[in-house]
């Protein structure tokens, strides 16, 4: 029996695309009981995805619905309704956690804001996914990872040289939604037990503005104490300044070995004799990490010719006894058959809506007593509708009346 | 037939939960569905072979008849020989 903390937690989820529902997969992961409000014509609007990253999407097979759903069941409930509004505090009377990231306004005008659900569910835990946090000018103001979390927190700024004239765009989907929804899974995670040790069910809020702070805090707490932060450079063969054991290095067919020697005392001699330069090695310039580091620019050339002369396979082999840290700059394709993530139970496989073969997604990043994470696919739209609502104790004439109605799928 | 009952084909895996129902003869593969399984399975109809998809609803034209497909197979579902089509969410265009 697969370990599942989140056992007897049912979260109550009116979200939508990836950030906030990334948050109740994660719970769903863990073991909640996650019951996703959708429109009951509509659905999540993230199934209208007709491209991903450029590349046609198939909804049958639909990743970006996959990945932040999956584990869930769906509801169809038309909240602009008074219907929809009663059917969902039916469901809130009897959830844990009220997980949205719809905007004020909206929440206001179907009610379903905080005093809406605290008034059917007083300790119910009310987590708010935003852009931009619960206060200041901009709380009503919508966006997506690609504005606030990549664009305008200066991380975009920051991974582009200014050489090539212009920023780079967030190049994976949902990139900072994915940080983001653990984020707001892991504040969920300890409103729990603040609420099983003193009865309050807490309002907590994570914005993508935060993510963005949080995973940018190095740079940032930097850059206020001391006035300079780090901005990226054109890509190069060769060590920095200063640390020639640290930075890109080109192998003979154009791939890239990173090396990531901060601390290279003791190191010295290993690396050297791994470049098949095992005279650098004994060479007074570099005989211990200070005189390295001033004659660094004499090393890093050393460095240089070395990975010239062998391609990128040569070096991923040979640098598997190397005692410094380093890494293979791999792609994606590269990344989904590594054995290291592989071994550590990276890949999980659902059940294919299409009933074509398994689709494969990624387990969060928490792994629990070593276990690898059994989880179910994604609910097709409203699929659950009268299932959950069944099991909700409300009897078919009610809930023939509300389908006449269009209050629910 | 209540709302709510769960239907198994008798040529195939499918399985459904009746949503809504005016009375006629639900199939699927073109054999009549029933809450158990008959001891022989029916022939599927090549008529009748599109195949169920996993939480997918079923609806005939008048919206007479609401299904929820809970288990898939290789049977296409029907009332009185009339084919059944998905109600499928109609998500607004987007695109990342």
């Amino acid at each position: 029996m697969a370990t599942k903390v989140m056992q007897g937690v049912r979260v109550l989820e009116v979200a939508q695309f990836t950030f906030t529902p990334a948050a109740g997969a994660i719970l769903a992961d863990w073991g909640a009981d996650v019951i996703k409000v959708e429109h009951p014509v509509r659905g999540d609007t993230q199934r209208g995805f007709l491209n991903l990253g450029g590349f046609q999407v198939d909804p049958m097979r639909h990743t970006l619905i996959e990945h932040p759903n999956r584990g869930k069941r769906s509801v169809g409930i038309d909240l602009s309704t008074p219907e929809g509004q009663e059917v969902l505090y039916e469901l809130a009377k009897t959830s844990d956690v009220f997980l949205t990231n719809y905007l004020p306004h909206h929440r206001q005008k179907n009610k379903f804001d905080v005093e809406h659900i605290k008034a059917v569910k007083p300790d119910i835990i009310y987590a708010r996914g935003s852009a931009f946090g619960a206060k200041g000018p901009d709380y009503a103001r919508g966006g997506f990872d690609g504005t606030v979390f990549w664009s305008g927190s200066g991380i975009a700024y920051a991974h582009s040289p200014e050489e090539l004239g212009g920023p780079l765009s967030q190049a994976i989907p949902a990139f900072g939604d994915s940080i983001g929804g653990m984020f707001i899974a892991g504040g969920i995670s300890a409103a729990l037990f603040h609420r099983e040790k003193t009865g309050e069910g807490a309002v907590m809020d994570v914005s993508l503005q935060s993510t963005a702070w949080w995973a940018a805090g190095a740079s940032l707490s930097q850059q206020m104490e001391h006035g300079v932060s780090q901005r990226a450079q054109m890509p190069t063969s060769g060590g920095m300044q200063v640390n020639p054991f640290l930075g890109n290095f080109w192998t003979s067919d154009g791939r890239t070995i990173n090396l990531c020697i901060l601390s290279p005392t003791g190191l010295i001699e290993d690396t050297f004799e791994h470049m098949n330069r095992p005279e650098a090695a004994k060479d007074p310039r570099f005989a211990d990490p200070l005189s390295l580091f001033q004659n660094a620019q004499a090393a890093s050339e050393i460095l240089v010719e070395a990975f010239a002369e062998h391609d990128f396979a040569y070096w991923r082999e040979r640098l598997k006894t190397l005692k410094g840290q380093w890494a293979a700059v791999i792609n994606f394709e590269e990344m989904s058959q590594d054995e290291q993530a592989l071994a550590n139970d990276m890949v999980i496989e659902v059940e294919a809506p299409d009933g074509g073969p398994p689709i494969k997604l990624v387990r969060g990043p928490v792994q629990w007593n070593g276990e690898p994470l059994e989880t179910t696919r994604a609910p097709q739209a409203s699929e659950h509708t009268e299932i959950v609502l069944m099991e909700s104790g409300i009897e078919w004439d009610r809930i023939e009346e509300w389908k006449a109605k269009g209050a629910i799928a | 037939m209540k709302p709510g009952t769960r239907l198994k084909s008798a040529a195939c895996d499918t399985e459904v939960m009746v949503i809504r129902t005016a009375g006629g003869t639900i199939e699927c593969g073109g054999a009549a569905m029933a809450e158990e399984k008959p001891a022989d399975a029916a022939a599927l109809s090549p008529d009748h072979s599109n195949g169920s998809l996993m939480g997918k609803r079923y609806v005939d034209a008048d919206n007479a008849y609401e299904l929820l497909c809970v288990k898939p197979g290789k049977g296409s579902l029907s009332v009185d020989g009339v084919a059944l089509v998905t109600k499928d969410a109609k998500p607004l265009p987007a695109s990342d």
